[in-house]
């Protein structure tokens, strides 16, 4: 007689063999978790991949818990949203989520990219992988703008007015394409179901897809071995090559390789959970109405490097940036793997790749602090609201005075930073004095120049007078006005 | 689990649901407000007045509203006409939306009434105080008024002297108004420097009378440099 519990261990057992004869479950446990990957290969460079997995994962359950409360309707989804966010239990903090988690996963998702470019990942046989990343890449940004959409706010409309400003200047069908983005001639209800549909439907549905070709080729392929130095690919002996590296130190992802994933994880799931516990949801702002002139839509972190380059290209290259620059960078990318399939995979023999990535990230970076900062926009109240510091009005004559009142009334403000408040469009005056003499002063006024526009029109001789006046009293303490250097050398002749 | 470790644990488990410790969590106060339903006179005056007029923490270029001298002068009624309909041909803005501007009825009177808080009748002169309107006086006098009352520190002919400038530069008095004229006759510029009628020279405060003629003079001096008054172009902002 056995004893009872090898009776349920024994049963246990034949009913798991059971349902292994069918669905085969321990042979995809093997060709999955258990598939065998270079050593090298458990390295913490190699995290971020299963770290934007992990992302999308976590958005589909914080989307669809949002999908609960949310209707995607003109009339209730700014509605449903303020609810969300100032009535609902812990609605406020599940937005959070999801919006913290989008940003994380777009991240994540570009450091990958990164990584994997660096190490020479999308070499040869990887071309596969490395395209429908690519795919993942544009369907990830895709569900992000989409994303932004659904707050349904004055932010929404700066996504959907540049992206009708883009499809808009496709040749001959333009205009066609614009209704059939917006479901009509303007943003209304019809657009944000459109959208919707995008974002809880199609997008996801389709990353899904997507991912399971990605992870298959990750498992055909195998993953990139830790690129050595010197290791360079061949079409002919890779396979061979790879094929040695793990007979030699190969070793199954899980559980030998999952450690560093599973950490950084955690890393990632704490830090989207930090960020929406400290830094809350976004918006939602304005609600989305044409008709508020003073509104200033900017979009979310990664597109704010986009809303930069709209904002400052010139016009005569607008069709031509907008249009064919992301198909030629689109072209480049998806030719990257056939054209630069082999050779050195290390990024230290590969100086022009190492240069492009800076340069990529750099400019980006540089973009999205302007697109942040957008130093081009004026500040709509600057000259009713903002003050100036005592030191630039204090020991000023009447006329003076009057000056600094028509630097606020003339709305000078707005462009100009007097003291560390008011726009960034032209210089900041604080010490225009020090610069510019008094007649340099009067032409900048009465003729402008550059991007400010002549004063001449609307200002009364006294207002040019007092202005000139007082801007030459803005210079630092001790430090002399600035001076015309040919008047004082001819009265000194 | 002992008694020590389980109290602090218990709390975290009560603190979870409620959340609002979490800095992230948005209130009321964040909520997106239209323009036109603010209602805090703090921020109506802060976003709408701040620029030119100080609160008495700051200072601008035209006079201070924070002055119980000058709030007493000014009546609630005339201040509302004054916000809405901003002085014509000057650099005071009309607010009302019916003439152009932002505000509502109803913020206008939030701003009338938040700075007719300020007033405080504990911090008035003793002396008889001037109204804050009445018709110009008399030029000579208003010479000899100014001589006694201003010249010390605005210099003799009122040309600027070693404590203030001058308050007879034409293009000066082609930019301000009689009635600011006026104020700042009576209110000074206390933040600036400027005393009031009651303290110009200590112990006589300036009768309404010296006021209206002072008044008069300074307007009298309004002419350009060809002796003639200067033309005055109707300004937009
Ligand atoms: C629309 C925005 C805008 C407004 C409004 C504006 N400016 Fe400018 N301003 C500029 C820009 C841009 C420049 C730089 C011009 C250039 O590049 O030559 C500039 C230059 C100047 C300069 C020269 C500064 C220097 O350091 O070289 C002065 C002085 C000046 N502005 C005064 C004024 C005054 C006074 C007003 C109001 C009557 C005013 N600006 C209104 C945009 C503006
Ligand atoms: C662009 C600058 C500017 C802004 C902004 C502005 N003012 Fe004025 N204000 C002036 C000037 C300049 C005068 C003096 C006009 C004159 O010559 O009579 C003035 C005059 C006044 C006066 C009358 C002073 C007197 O002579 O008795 C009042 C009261 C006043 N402003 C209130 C306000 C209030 C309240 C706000 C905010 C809603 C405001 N102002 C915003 C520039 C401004
Ligand atoms: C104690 C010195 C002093 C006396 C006395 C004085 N003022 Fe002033 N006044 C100032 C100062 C300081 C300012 C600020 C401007 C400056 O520094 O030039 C000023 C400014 C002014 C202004 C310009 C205010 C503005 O907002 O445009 C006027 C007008 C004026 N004074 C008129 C008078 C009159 C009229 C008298 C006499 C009835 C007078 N002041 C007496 C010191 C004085």
């Amino acid at each position: 007689m056995k004893p009872a519990a090898q009776k349920i261990a024994d049963l246990g057992l034949s009913v798991f063999n059971w349902v292994d004869d069918r669905l085969h479950v321990r042979k995809v446990w093997e060709s999955t978790a258990g598939h065998h990957v270079p050593q090298s290969a458990g390295s913490w460079f190699y995290v971020f991949g299963s770290a934007t997995l992990l992302c999308l994962m976590m958005q589909l359950v914080t989307g669809t818990l949002l999908a609960l409360v949310y209707v995607p309707s003109a009339d209730e989804a700014y509605a449903t949203l303020e609810y969300l966010t100032y009535q609902q239990q812990l609605g406020w903090f599940l937005r959070a989520l999801h919006y913290w988690g989008s940003d994380f996963m777009v991240g994540i998702m570009c450091l990958h990219m990164t990584q994997v470019f660096l190490w020479g990942a999308y070499k040869y046989p990887r071309e596969i992988t490395w395209i429908s990343g690519l795919v993942l890449l544009v369907l990830t940004l895709g569900l992000a703008f989409t994303g932004q959409v659904m707050r349904f706010d004055e932010d929404a409309y700066w996504g959907l007015g540049i992206g009708a400003a883009i499809v808009g200047r496709v040749p001959f069908v333009g205009q066609q394409l614009v209704d059939f983005m917006l479901g009509g001639q303007i943003i209304g209800s019809e657009t944000l179901s459109r959208f919707f549909a995008l974002h809880v439907f199609v997008l996801p549905g389709s990353i899904l897809a997507v991912v399971a070709l990605h992870l298959r080729m990750v498992l055909t392929k195998g993953i990139n071995e830790y690129p050595v130095p010197g290791m360079v690919v061949r079409r002919e002996t890779y396979d061979k090559e790879y094929a040695a590296i793990l007979k030699k130190e190969g070793v199954p992802f899980f559980p030998k390789a999952i450690d560093k994933d599973i950490i950084a994880a955690a890393f990632v799931i704490g830090g989207i959970v930090a960020c929406a516990c400290i830094f809350g949801p976004k918006g939602p702002s304005g609600p989305a109405d044409p008709l508020h002139i003073d509104s200033s839509p900017r979009p979310d972190f990664w597109f704010l490097w986009i809303f930069a380059v709209a904002a400052l290209m010139p016009e005569e290259i607008e069709t031509f940036a907008l249009l064919v620059g992301p198909v030629i960078i689109g072209i480049i990318l998806v030719a990257l793997p056939f054209v630069n399939g082999t050779g050195e995979k290390s990024w230290r023999r590969r100086p022009m790749a190492v240069i492009v990535v800076i340069l990529v990230w750099v400019s980006l970076g540089m973009l999205t602090y302007l697109g942040a900062t957008s130093p081009w926009s004026p500040v709509m109240d600057g000259w009713s609201s903002l003050p100036v510091g005592k030191e630039q009005i204090a020991g000023r004559s009447p006329l003076e005075l009057q000056g600094a009142v028509t630097l606020q009334f003339k709305q000078c403000r707005n462009c100009h930073m007097v003291d560390g408040l008011g726009g960034e469009r032209g210089p900041d005056l604080t010490d225009v004095g020090m610069r510019l003499t008094a007649p340099q002063l009067a032409r900048q006024v009465v003729q402008g120049g550059g991007n400010m526009p002549a004063y001449g029109q609307n200002l009364s001789p006294a207002e040019v007078e007092a202005l000139v006046a007082y801007m030459t009293t803005l210079v630092p303490e001790g430090v002399p006005p600035a001076q015309d250097f040919t008047l004082t050398k001819a009265a000194k002749q | 689990m002992t008694a020590a470790r389980a109290i602090p644990a218990l709390l975290a488990a009560l603190a979870l649901p409620s959340c609002d410790w979490m800095p992230g969590k948005p209130t009321l106060a964040d909520k997106w407000q239209a323009p036109s339903e603010i209602t805090s006179f703090t921020e109506l005056y802060n976003s709408n007045c701040l620029g030119c007029h100080a609160d008495g923490r700051s200072i601008a270029g035209s006079n201070t509203l924070k002055d119980p001298l000058y709030l007493s002068l000014l009546a609630p009624e005339k201040l509302r006409e004054i916000i809405a309909a901003g002085i014509n041909g000057h650099s005071m803005p009309a607010f009302a939306k019916e003439n152009g501007g932002q505000l509502t009825d109803q913020q206008i009177d939030i701003l009338v009434a938040g700075i007719m808080e300020w007033r405080d009748p504990s911090k008035l002169p003793a002396a008889p105080i001037p109204p804050y309107s009445a018709p110009l006086g008399d030029v000579a006098a208003g010479n000899a008024a100014f001589a006694q009352y201003c010249a010390s520190c605005h210099g003799a002919d009122g040309n600027g002297g070693e404590k203030a400038g001058s308050v007879v530069n034409p293009y000066y008095l082609d930019l301000v108004s009689d009635q600011y004229l006026r104020t700042i006759a009576i209110a000074g510029r206390p933040e600036l420097g400027c005393p009031d009628f009651a303290h110009r020279v200590p112990g006589r405060p300036m009768s309404p009378q010296e006021v209206s003629d002072v008044t008069a003079w300074l307007v009298s001096r309004r002419v350009n440099e060809f002796g003639q008054p200067p033309q005055t172009i109707p300004n937009q902002p």
